[in-house]
Parts: C-alpha cells; structure tokens; sequence
C-alpha cells in the first residue's frame, strides 16, 4: 500500500527536521549539562522568537531565516536577562522546583504572545526559500534544506567551540567540577549566564529557519519542550554529537510514525522508544561514564 | 514528627465538617459547589500525587495518565456492561495500578530517576493520549456517559450528592497519607527522597517502596478517575491532557514537598483563584489569569521553595512561641 | 525518634474514619433530601410558573410582564487555543445587541426590553464550559445561552443548558451535537457534514460546467471532531457520486511539518484534494504544497477553517490562492441588512467578520426575531424556555420576512425538531488573485458579481495523468 518512494522521502524529511530539531535541543542541553537547570520554558522560547522574526520579516520584507542575524544576538542579551532574573535565584534548587519555575515562565510567555499577537497563526506570506527541488522522484522543499545545513553548521561550530577554545574548555571544566573550576580561575557565574544566552540564542535561530516555511501560534512552544527535552535524554551528556544523534533519530521516527501508523499517532511512536531507549540505556545513547 | 497523630485527625476531622456544610453554606448554588467539587477533586489528586512526589521524591508528571485510564475503564464498563461504578471503580484503579506497575517496575529496575524520570511521566501523558486517539481505541469523538441519574451510577441531577463522594474519598486519601507517613514506608521513602545511595546503603530495597508508593498513588487516582470524568461529562483522547498533569504536580509543589496540608490548600486555593480569575478578567482580558498563574509559580519557586507548607511552620511557630510566653 | 506504635494509630484513625464517615453520610443524607425538595422547582431563568399559576406569582406578571431586561449568556473559548473564535464570537454578538437595543429599539413586543449580554469564558476544556455555563445560569439567570463555538466545549453546556431548561443556541457545528435528543438546544448554522458534503459538490458542480471528469480525490482532515464528521460528509458524498477516494489521512491540527503527508499525496497523484484543516495547519499545508511541486486539478477546503479567511491570506500569501473553503456565513451576500452589518462591523473591528462573527450575526437576529414573535404568542409568559421552543419551532424566516435570513447563506430559516436548520447551507469562497492582492471572493452558490469561479487550478498539470 504504501509505496516504496514515500518512505524514502519521509526518512529523508524527517532528517532534515531532525536537524533542526537537535539545534534546537543542543541549547537545551548546554544548559542542563552544565548547570542542571532543568527549562521547560525552552519550547516557549522558539515561539518567541519564531514572532520576532516573522515581525522582522514583514518589516524588512526578507525571509525569515535572513532575520536570524538580528534575532540570535537580541536572544542572547534575552537570555542573559532571563538568566538573571529568573534561573540563577534556582541554581541547585530541588529540580521540581525548576520545572515550577521554568512552567511558570512558559505560562508567561505564552500569554505575553497571546496578548500582543492573538491567537491567529503568523507566518510570512513570501518566503523566497519555499520552493521544491527534485532530486529524482524526490521534491525537497528549500528552506527545509537551507535549515537543515545552518543547523549542522552551528552544531559544528558550537562542537568545535566545546572541544577547541578556551572557553569551550572552561564550560567543561564547570560541566565537569563547578568546585574546582572556580579555583582554577573561571569565573563561574560568567560561564552560567554566557551559556544560558548562547542556548536561548539556538532557539532564535532554529526559530528564524523554520519561519521559512512554518507558522507560529502561542502555543507552538508545547510542540518543541518536551520534544527538546527527549533528544536530551535520549543523547545523555554526550554533547553536539549526542544530541545530533538523538535529533536525527527522533526526526526518523516522527517521519515513520507518520508514514506507518498516522499523523496523529505519530509522537506515540517516539516517546514509546524513547521509553525503551532509557530503559535499557538509563544515561542515555552517548553517556560517558 | 513535629505533630501528635491524634492532633492530626482532630484537625482532618474539623476540615471534614467545614467542607461537609460548605453546600448548605453555599445555598446549593450549582456553579459554587461544582467549583467546590472541582477544587475538592484536584485536592484528592494532589494528597494523592503527594504519596510519589512528596514521600518518595519522584518527579511523577503522569497523574492523568493514571486518572485517564481508571475512569475510562470504569466508564466504559457501566457503559457497555452495566456494571455500577461502585464496582467499577475498583477495577479502575486496578487498571491504573497495572498500568503504574508495567512503567514503573522496569523504570526503577533501571534506576531511572530525576529528570529523567519526570520526562519519561510527561511522555506517558503523550503515548496515551495518542494511543487512544487512534480510531480503532477512542477515535476523535467525545463520548458521553449514559444518560441516567442516581447512585447506581454516580451521575446526579443536581451536583451535591457528588461532591459528598469526593469528600470521602477525601477522606480516605488523607488518611492513607497519614498512614503512609507514620509507618515504616514512610520513613524509608523520605530517607530515599534525602538520599536515594544511602538508603540504599542502609539495606532499604529502594525499587520496592518507590513502587509500593507509586502503586498507592496510580491507585487513588485510577480509582477517582471516573468521577473526574463524571465531573467533565465526557471522555476522549484529550483526557489525557499534559497540561493538566503538569499542573497537578505543581500545585503539589507549591504546596510543600511531603505536606498534606499545603497540598490541600494548594490545590484548592491554585484551581479556585484559576477559576475566579477566569471567570471575572477571563471575558475582558484573555490569557491573563495564566500570565498571573505564572508570575505565581515563579514567586513561589524562587521565593518560598518549601511551599505553603512553610508558611504554616512559620504559623505553628508563632503560635507554640506565643503559648510558651504566656 | 523511634516509629510511633502502629496500634494506636490504627486505633485513633479507626475511630476517627468512622466519625468522619458517619458526619459525611449525614450530611451527605442531608444534601439528599435538599435535592429531592428542590427538584421539581428548578433554578431555571425562565419563570416556571404555568399559566395556571401566573397570578399567584409576582404582581407584575399580572398581563403584561414588566420586562426590561432581557439576559442572552455568551460561553465562547475567550482564552486558550480556541480564543481566535471565541473572541470574534464575543465582538460579534456585542455589535448585534448595540443593534438591537439601539437601532430596532430593543424587543417591541415586549414593550421595548434591552438585551443585555453576559459573557463567561468556556476555556479549553469541557470542565471549564461547564462551570463557565454553571456559573451563568446561576448568578444571571439567562433567557437564552449561546456557546461554545468548540464542538466538545458546546456539548459540556448543553448538558448544563439542558439540565436546567434554557435554550441554547449553539455555533458548534459537529453532527452529533443534535442527535443527543436534547430539548432545548437550536443550531441555525450548518453542520460539519453539511459542510464536506457542500466542497465536494461544489468541485462536482464545476467540473461539469468545465466538461472535466474528476475520478480520484485524497481526503485530508485534521483529526478533531470537527474534521472527522466534515471528512465523513465529504467522503460519503464522493464515493456517492462515483469519485474514488484513494487516502483519507487525518492528522493533529498540532503538526509542525506536513512532509510526510504530502509525499503520500504525491505518491497518489489524486485529481482533486480535499482538505479540512484546523487553522495554523492550512497555512503550513498550502505551504508545504507549493514547494513540493503538487499539480492537481483541483484543492478545495471545507469546514470554514483557515485558507480563505483574511488571517490565514495574510500568513500564507500566494501559497493559498485559488483554494476555496466552505463556510455557514457568506459575508458577500447582497441583501441590505447583510452588508449594512458587515460594514458595521469592519468600521468597529477593522476587518471582515468570518465564520464565527458571521454565525453569531444570524444566530443574535434569529433570536431577535424569536423574542418578537414570543411577546406577540406568550404575551403573558414570553421568556419561559418551553415557550420559546414552541415560538422557534414556528417561525418561518426568510428575506423578505426578518432580518435573520438576509444574513443567512441559503437566505432561509426554519428549525426541526432536533434544533437543526431545515434550510441550512454553505457559501464557497474562493482566494483569487484581484488588483494584485489575495481576496477571498464568493463563487459557489451563486458567484459574487464580476467574479467568476477559478476551475481547475491555472498551474493543473491537464487531464494527462488521470
């Protein structure tokens, strides 16, 4: 019944959302495993951001993914902001405590948006990038593509920064004894409040790329919370590569659910492996001991 | 234990008999004591979230899971097989306990705890609301429960009588807590919750009392789920609601960690100050009681992370205090 | 520090249960006596009272009822994901009632009584209708509910409506909300199967004006209620007219990529699509159909939901043009007070009323004309909820009678028993491209003039693949 054409083309979509996904989700997880902090208010972020750059769009009349250049620098000092505020008085707190918390800033997000935007969808009406490609049988859609390639270039750039500069090597040393890196020179309330902007930051841009073809109501942030929060779990502490794993992973088994079951049973089919998935590997697929 | 069991029932039995006028206090007017009965349910929700989330410390993010599956079933069979609620119910919460079982067991074989435990909860909301909402389970309809009134089958004319059974199970809930709390469970589950390696240092079978907890929890609520939906007059794929779960462990938060009584006034101060918001700036200014809801939960978090509970320590406090100097 | 001795406390809480028991069984014994005593009096907000009995009720509902209020409820979803209805409902209704008690100068017959609108959020949630429409009944006592837009929402107030004997008019469109049996419920509006079933004969229609044959269609619909009985209406009325269904896909109106879904359309190559989206979905669709490089004869919406409405134009540009969507109001309609009320309501809210304002227009007039005809029928007891059925059941509305009908699609008004329209009907608009700019435009039942109908879609591959 299903032809052999439709599966490839949904595996190959649900890699490039599964991209997408993971960039999303790897701000996520720059924070948690640095600071604990446990933020269910990220979802709520991408919908912020994804109104910022729909008004930027309309504004400028460019496409969506163009506005990142000012969204992703507007998110950090957001993020900074948010950091002070809200985040760094529940450090170390009990973690329901930070999912009280963080709930609370998605409520007030979500409200804020409902109150300035209405619940009407938005969406830029002229996207340049939404056009296909044929690859063969296969349409692909370009925006698609172009999100998909920014977010495996900021995964790699994001990777490379862990792994090869001095304040890469910094949030690992905190990551990794936030007792000892204080005595080794890093200031550790700095590196918090600069990770937590740079992953509020990754909500911005995984905001803007998906404008290119999508919408955003209030309410889009509950579709990319807990989703986030599974690639998390699901990547363990592994870092970039983890979480780009994870995205790819989950964005395969959306594709299938979709595809074998249907649309609306589709997330069943993700968490469900999510549930096995941490059974059998409780860290997560790249935990390092 | 810083009060008397006895003291403990005295004041359980005092807020019994103030709940127990609250209808003739009301003047049996309808919309009130539907409120009253809807806030008195999420305090049975939240005393009984209490049990895994307070005691054992287990972030459970799943309570409709639980409740979802305990009314389905027991509305399905006073639909389909005529069999009364009374009964029904008891295989209710015998389904949501099998359910909890089935989660819990491998997930605390497999030491799954924290965050991870909280998100593998919130995705169980998911896997059933998605699961039922195929069309060979649910499907996309609301479905109704029969269009008959009186004890037999729970459903009443008038919304009294109801609230009257939810004041019981009220009751029963608390005392389980009560009777959780002072035994040896509970002393184990609160060293578990302090520190998961040393109790289990100290010989406690760590996954046997997090299920036993889990198990009471998934079973109060399974049991109370069908007057949850008797209440919501319909059933569907959407009972499996996540915002609703979330929010019942977050009243249970507020309230304090461990304390029956902040969990009481929490769930019934959150869910009625939800609904007069909604009902007074609700119409003129959308979204707004949510915005406060919010503001309210970041206070309480970074304020007064012990919850209401603390407040009323710091009552006890004064008044033993004041005792003392006179 | 050690345990407390388990004895005493099963010996004090034993105790203590039965005690507590025995005050909740008295008590509860207590509220159970009060209901049997209340029963037959219900707390209903028209006056109970029969005709028999008027005269032993207050002195001035001797004759002529001193009325001068009149209290229409308003349950709409304010709040959540459903408040883009609730609040175009809640602008809508307020518009007409500043009509009414201004303009026609209130309820004549009833010596010129105001209509007051009292309004409560339903929420998202069916608990929240159904203390929204508690909450109602019991502090304001209304004549007439109306609610709640969101097919599960309206189905909680019905059961309180019901319950407590007040009519409802409900603007929730799902077949089944009139096959409970309930009494005391009215829909003017069509309902959502009316709506598939309208698409599809529309396509039909156009086809066979253009000489074209349509042999394969793929349903689409988001998975609520709603879209299961639009689909249902759709689907049924295809196979009926000999069109092979090849793919009836629902989906959550949640979804954030319709990728997968649009390669299996791909892979059926229909020659029509039928769709019924939510809102947010129809924009990402013609989105995702655009760029995927989809070329059928023909896409056509149905449900009123998203592509044609000034919202989704703006969010979705080019991407919806020629897409058309059925809906139960059709603000183009020529008839004097039909535009006289649609440019009312742009200088007020500055934009075109769409479906839910559009129901609400007709719905508040139909009510109107019902309080008219109930003063002129039941001088003595208008507002009694029986009396307004039989009044509702009577009236007979049409253009040239009542104001009610001028605003209706199919221009006619006439309830069956159930509460259902006998007359009820859909317009079809269609997006085209005029002056350079996406306007939604009437094609279907009759075009609006200077316009006609776009069939089949300019960028259709032609008749090769079929």
């Amino acid at each position: 019944m299903i032809e052999p054409i439709v599966v490839v083309s949904n595996i190959i979509d649900g890699l490039l959302m599964g991209l997408l996904y993971s960039l999303v989700a790897l701000g996520l997880s720059l924070i948690f495993g640095l600071m604990d902090i446990i933020n269910f208010a990220h979802g709520d972020f991408v919908m912020i951001g994804a109104y910022l750059a729909w008004i930027l769009a309309m504004n400028f009349m460019v496409d969506p993914s163009v506005t990142a250049l000012i969204t992703v620098p507007l998110f950090f000092v957001i993020g900074l902001a948010v950091y002070k505020a809200v985040i760094e008085p529940i450090l170390g707190a009990e973690p329901l405590i930070q999912i009280a918390v963080t709930v609370g800033l998605g409520f007030v997000l979500q409200n804020i948006a409902l109150a300035i935007f209405h619940a009407e969808p938005r969406s830029y009406p002229a996207p340049a990038l939404n056009f296909g490609i044929n690859v063969g049988p296969i349409t692909l859609t370009a925006a698609k593509l172009v999100a998909a390639a920014v977010s495996l270039a900021s995964l790699l750039l994001i990777h490379y920064m862990l792994t090869r500069t001095k304040f890469g090597l910094a949030i690992r040393a905190t990551s990794a004894n936030r007792m000892v890196a204080p005595l080794m020179g890093i200031n550790v309330g700095k590196v918090y409040a600069v990770v937590f902007g740079l992953g509020i930051a990754l909500t911005a841009l995984g905001a803007a790329l998906y404008m290119s073809w999508g919408q955003v109501n209030p309410y889009l942030g509950a579709s990319f919370s807990l989703l986030s929060w599974v690639i998390v779990a699901m990547g363990g502490l592994g870092g970039v590569v983890g979480v780009l794993a994870s995205g790819l992973i989950v964005g395969v088994l959306e594709a299938l659910g979709s595809t074998f079951i249907t649309p609306s049973a589709r997330m069943a089919v993700v968490y469900l492996a999510f549930f096995l998935l941490l059974w059998f590997r409780p860290r997560g697929l790249f935990a390092r001991r | 234990m810083g009060l008397g069991t006895r003291r403990n029932l005295i004041v359980l039995a005092i807020i019994v008999a103030v709940l127990a006028i609250i209808p003739f206090a009301l003047g049996f007017n309808q919309y009130y004591i539907l409120l009253a009965a809807t806030s008195l349910i999420f305090a049975v929700f939240v005393i009984a979230w209490n049990i895994i989330g307070g005691y054992a410390g287990q972030l459970d993010l799943a309570p409709m899971a639980y409740i979802g599956v305990g009314g389905i079933v027991t509305a399905e069979l006073l639909k389909y097989y005529g069999i009364t609620p009374w009964v029904g119910m008891f295989i209710g919460a015998g389904a949501s306990m099998a359910l909890a079982a089935a989660v819990g067991y491998p997930t605390f074989r497999f030491g799954i705890k924290e965050v991870w435990y909280a998100l593998l909860t919130a995705s169980l909301v998911v896997i059933l609301n998605n699961i039922t909402h195929l069309p060979q389970v649910l499907g996309s309809f609301d479905h109704y429960l029969p269009a008959k009134t009186g004890w037999y089958y729970l459903i009443f004319y008038r919304y009294q009588n109801i609230y009257y059974v939810i004041l019981g199970l009220f009751v029963a809930t608390v005392l389980i807590n009560l009777l959780i709390s002072n035994s040896k469970t509970g002393y184990y589950l609160r060293a578990i919750r302090e520190d998961e390696l040393a109790a289990e240092a100290l010989g406690i079978d760590v996954r046997k009392y997090k299920l036993k907890a889990l198990l009471t929890y998934a079973g109060i609520l399974g049991f109370t789920g069908y007057l949850y939906i008797v209440l919501q007059g319909t059933y569907s794929y959407q009972t499996f609601n996540s915002p609703t779960s979330l929010s019942i462990a977050i009243m249970g938060i507020v309230g304090g960690l461990g304390s029956i009584a902040g969990a009481f006034t929490s769930a019934m101060f959150l869910k009625t100050v939800e609904e007069y918001l909604r009902g007074t700036i609700g119409a003129t200014i959308p979204g707004l009681y949510l915005l406060i809801y919010g503001i309210l939960l970041i206070i309480v978090g970074i304020f007064k992370p012990e919850g209401i509970a603390a407040l009323f320590n710091w009552v006890k406090k004064k008044v033993g205090f004041e005792n003392r100097g006179m | 520090m050690r345990l407390v001795s388990r004895k005493a406390i099963s010996k004090t809480a034993s105790a203590a249960i039965i005690v507590i028991i025995i005050i909740a069984i008295i008590a509860g014994g207590l509220a159970w006596w009060q209901t049997q005593q209340k029963a037959p009096t219900t707390t209903s907000s028209a006056s109970p009272t029969s005709t028999t009995k008027t005269s032993t009720t207050s002195s001035a509902t001797a004759t002529t009822p001193k009325i001068s209020v009149i209290k229409i409820g308003l349950v709409e979803p304010l709040t959540g994901k459903y408040a883009v209805f609730g609040l175009e409902a809640k602008e809508a209704a307020q518009l007409i009632v500043n009509i009414i008690n201004n303009e026609l100068g209130g309820i004549k017959s009833l010596g010129g009584a105001k209509i007051q609108l009292v309004v409560q959020d339903a929420g998202e949630t069916p608990d929240d209708a159904r203390l929204a429409a508690e909450k109602l009944i019991t502090q304001y006592h209304p004549t007439i509910i109306i609610g709640a837009y969101i097919s599960r929402l309206t189905a909680a107030v019905a059961q309180v409506t019901e319950q407590n004997h007040v009519i409802l008019f409900m603007d929730g469109l799902v077949d089944s909300l009139t096959q409970h049996g309930w009494k005391y419920v009215f829909r003017v509006a069509p309902k959502a199967s009316a709506h598939g079933k309208s698409a599809v004969d529309f396509v039909l229609d156009m086809a066979k004006k253009k000489g074209l044959k349509i042999k394969t269609a793929v349903v689409l619909h988001e998975d609520s209620i709603f879209g299961t009985y639009t689909a249902e209406g759709a689907v049924l009325e295809l196979r009926k007219n000999g069109v092979e269904v090849l793919d009836d896909i629902s989906y959550p109106d949640s979804i954030t990529d319709f990728s997968s879904i649009i390669n299996k359309v791909k892979a059926d190559n229909p020659d029509i699509i039928i769709t019924i989206p939510y809102f947010h979905d129809g924009v990402l669709f013609a989105k995702a159909v655009q760029a995927a490089n989809i070329h059928p004869m023909f896409i056509a919406g149905a449900g009123a939901c998203g592509y044609t409405d000034p919202d989704s134009i703006k969010a979705a540009g080019k991407a919806v043009l020629w897409y058309t969507n059925t809906y139960s109001y059709n603000p183009y309609r020529p008839t004097k007070w039909n535009q006289k009320i649609v440019k009312m309501f742009e200088e007020k809210y500055h934009k075109l009323p769409t479906e839910a304002a559009g129901i609400m227009f007709y719905t508040m007039m139909t009510i109107y004309e019902a309080l008219e005809k109930a003063g002129q029928m039941y001088p003595s007891n208008p507002l009694n909820a029986d009396n307004l059925r039989k009044v509702l059941l009577s009236l007979d509305l049409t253009d040239n009678n009542s104001i009610a009908a001028q605003l209706y699609p199919t221009g006619h008004i006439k309830f069956a028993p159930n509460g259902d329209n006998l007359y009820a009907g859909t317009a079809v608009l269609q997006v085209q491209m005029i002056n350079g700019k996406e306007v939604p435009v009437l094609v279907w039942p009759e075009p609006q003039p200077g316009v006609h109908p776009v069939f089949p879609r300019p960028d259709w591959h032609g008749s090769g693949s079929g």
